[in-house]
């Protein structure tokens, strides 16, 4: 490698390095993934937390106790959590006894209050639910209706089977359903719970990576359109050979894309192999971090490696994009032929995950133009035999060396063209010419 | 040694003949100026010099070498459209060019701050290239040409886009090069520069060399038949006079066009004896007639 081309190489690495726009790019995923991982647990934690007092009106009068012995849930300080004050009826009017309370929630003395009406136990032929009401400042806590919805309902249930002469312990036995539970076999052979998590990691890491390639591919178009708008090209073309500068700048502009990447992967093998660790600095008991199964290495290994070279088959062309172009407008129809081969793997992505060693996946992941993504999906959901993987990578170099070859001419004569755009046949004649 | 030689060089795009044998020898240290209409190919010409495109006949050599991108290191090139990585900061994008050129980490550095200085860009280094004003980035560009101290230097129309009293300063810098013995190529249309700095010329016309050699020697190969006289005393001694083709009376002189192979030195001895001659003047064309004069008759 020339001193020349590693110039090149070092202008782009370092020019995009030090933007805002690396430095953001990079830190969003991992932001991304503690907030994910972060945020439901701190939400529970946060919400169990308060204590609340609600008033009961209850024209039934046989609902209050049972349902007072089943809110029993505690804080952690083993305060009880909810406190139920039973409210008198006959005393005074119903409207009057609402318009004290709603006074008495407004003042936020109580959370809220619940009116149990008379024929909530009642046993008529109508299927439907019968209502309870409940009033309070917010009623969009989701978790916390819920809570109160089953309570009530398991208390209403119970002594409707009751007065019907069933044991309702007896038939809440009887009636419980059964859960799927599903396990990943793992190439060692040891099987391990596995509850949707491969379909999601695969998917978001299948995610990232068209989204990278995607990126990065487009930047390196700018650069060449930049190079060729600002005339840059004709100072640069005299000090360096067009093949140089091409290699020096997919290589410089590829050298962010790996070292965000890397910055990535440990970011991910450090949360995964610490992630009981981690989740004790947001309050999480080690149990519910245990539960959430580690990212293999393998995994991560390839995803870096179907990056690479990724990035590498599709630059080259979005390096003679840039070249055939004049402005980054024009650009970016010129794109589109391009992307394509990226988004069919991703609109085939729940096919694959579902059946990742289907002819057509693993047809797919020996074409160039779709491998890269295809073969790590496959890779992330079950490892296929070594000799497809290893073929699969084999196209892919050789494929990769070719597309230099071949846009490496397309270049050298695009970027001293100016005004119309080449046509197919003299896109060929660029290629013959050079 | 030449500093650059051109032989029979020619460019066709499509059907359009854009350069037509061409050719040129530039001695060691000397100004030349490349002049032509628009259109006449002066660009290419110059492009297939810098190597960025490939002539499709004729060799080019500088410093009798084939100009090889190791040769061109030794050339610098200022094209005729400016433009630098906008985003860049000043002190970086002269690094990168400085290192494109070969040059030594310690000199690039050197080099820099000398030439920031010289052009009083000193405060701008720091600052995105955005940030400058056009003259200033015309002439961060003319320090890219000549940071790395070509012995060759090209210039395409470096003038365009500078105040009076940038362009004094650029063509200081210019003067000062040649001192050093270094070759200026400048490519332009501005005559007025051209015959300030230029030792030699080569004009051309829709790819062909019209017209080339030594600035006065070109000037005074159109400058032999016409006087500026000024004078008192009677007239008729202008219209007998055989050597004479034509005069034109303008009042406070007369121009006087001689018939081909007279000697005005003569004609001068001729009108002392009859007239009292305040001024006798030969006149020398100006390179912008010569040039009018010559592309019209081409056509």
């Amino acid at each position: 490698m020339s001193m020349k081309m590693f110039s090149v190489i070092k202008r782009e690495f370092v020019s995009r390095v030090r933007s805002k726009g690396f430095i953001i790019g990079t830190a969003i995923l991992p932001l991304l993934m503690v907030v994910l991982l972060i945020v439901p647990i701190l939400l529970s934690t946060l919400n169990s937390e308060k204590e609340r007092k609600f008033v009961i009106i209850d024209y039934s009068n046989q609902v209050f106790s049972p349902l007072v012995a089943v809110l029993d849930d505690t804080t952690k300080e083993g305060k009880p959590m909810y406190t139920l004050l039973k409210k008198e009826t006959e005393l005074t009017g119903y409207q009057k006894l609402k318009s004290g309370l709603a006074q008495q929630v407004l003042d936020g003395d109580i959370s809220g209050y619940m009116v149990i009406p008379k024929d909530v136990l009642a046993d008529d032929s109508s299927m439907s639910r019968k209502k309870v009401m409940f009033y309070a400042k917010n009623v969009s806590n989701f978790n916390l209706m819920r809570t109160l919805e089953t309570a009530v309902s398991e208390v209403v249930r119970t002594i409707r089977l009751q007065k019907s002469g069933f044991d309702p312990v007896t038939v809440k036995r009887l009636t419980r359903g059964v859960r799927l539970e599903t396990f990943k076999v793992a190439m060692s052979g040891e099987e391990k719970k596995d509850q949707g998590f491969t379909f999601g990691v695969t998917y978001a890491l299948v995610m990232i990576l068209y989204m990278a390639m995607l990126l990065y591919g487009a930047t390196i178009t700018r650069s060449v359109v930049e190079e060729k708008n600002t005339r840059v090209i004709e100072m640069i073309v005299s000090s360096v050979k067009p093949f140089q500068l091409m290699t020096g700048k997919i290589l410089g502009v590829g050298a962010v894309g790996l070292l965000q990447f890397l910055i990535w992967a440990v970011f991910m093998l450090l949360v995964s192999a610490y992630r009981v660790q981690v989740g004790q600095i947001f309050g999480a008991g080690p149990a519910t971090m245990m539960g959430v199964p580690s990212l293999p290495l393998n995994v991560i290994l390839f995803f870096v490696l179907f990056f690479v070279l990724g990035f590498l088959f599709f630059s080259t062309m979005y390096a003679a994009v840039g070249a055939m172009v004049n402005s980054d407008q024009e650009a970016q129809q010129m794109q589109m032929p391009v992307i394509v081969f990226l988004i069919v793997p991703i609109i085939m992505i729940v096919y694959i995950i579902g059946n990742p060693d289907s002819t057509v996946a693993v047809i797919l992941s020996m074409i160039p133009f779709f491998s890269p993504i295809i073969m790590f999906m496959r890779v992330s959901v079950l490892m296929p035999p070594v000799w497809e993987v290893a073929l699969s990578i084999l196209i892919l170099i050789l494929s990769i060396l070719a597309m230099i070859w071949l846009t490496g001419k397309i270049y050298r004569v695009g970027i001293l063209m100016y005004g119309k755009r080449p046509t197919l046949p003299e896109l060929i004649k660029w290629i013959r010419y050079s | 040694m030449n500093a650059l030689t051109v032989t029979g060089i020619s460019k066709s795009f499509g059907s359009f003949c854009a350069v037509k044998d061409l050719s040129m020898t530039i001695p060691e240290g000397q100004i030349y100026g490349l002049l032509g209409p628009n259109g006449a190919g002066k660009t290419t010409t110059i492009r297939m010099i810098m190597g960025i495109i490939l002539p499709d006949g004729g060799t080019i050599k500088i410093f009798d070498q084939r100009n090889s991108i190791d040769v061109l290191d030794r050339v610098g090139y200022l094209p005729e459209e400016r433009g630098l990585y906008k985003k860049m900061k000043v002190g970086d994008v002269l690094h990168f060019f400085g290192e494109l050129k070969g040059m030594k980490k310690a000199f690039i550095s050197s080099q820099i701050d000398y030439w920031l200085k010289k052009f009083e860009l000193s405060a701008w280094k720091e600052k995105k290239v955005e940030d400058l004003s056009r003259g200033m980035q015309q002439k961060l560009q003319i320090i890219v040409t000549i940071m790395h101290e070509p012995k060759l230097i090209i210039l395409d129309e470096p003038f365009t886009g500078l105040d009076p009293v940038n362009t004094n300063l650029v063509k200081d810098v210019i003067l000062d090069l040649k001192q050093k013995g270094t070759t200026i190529i400048f490519s332009t249309h501005l005559m007025e520069q051209v015959e300030k700095l230029c030792d030699s010329i080569l004009l051309i016309d829709k790819g062909k060399s019209v017209l080339q050699g030594d600035l006065h020697q070109v000037k005074s190969r159109f400058s032999h038949d016409r006087i500026k006289l000024q004078y008192s005393g009677d007239a008729k001694f202008l219209k007998e006079n055989p050597a004479i083709e034509k005069y034109d009376d303008y009042g406070n002189y007369v121009e006087i066009r001689l018939k081909d192979g007279e000697n005005p030195q003569k004609l001068l001895r001729d009108f002392v004896k009859v007239a009292e001659v305040y001024r006798f003047e030969i006149v020398e064309p100006s390179l912008n007639e010569i040039f009018i004069e010559t592309v019209k008759s081409e056509n």
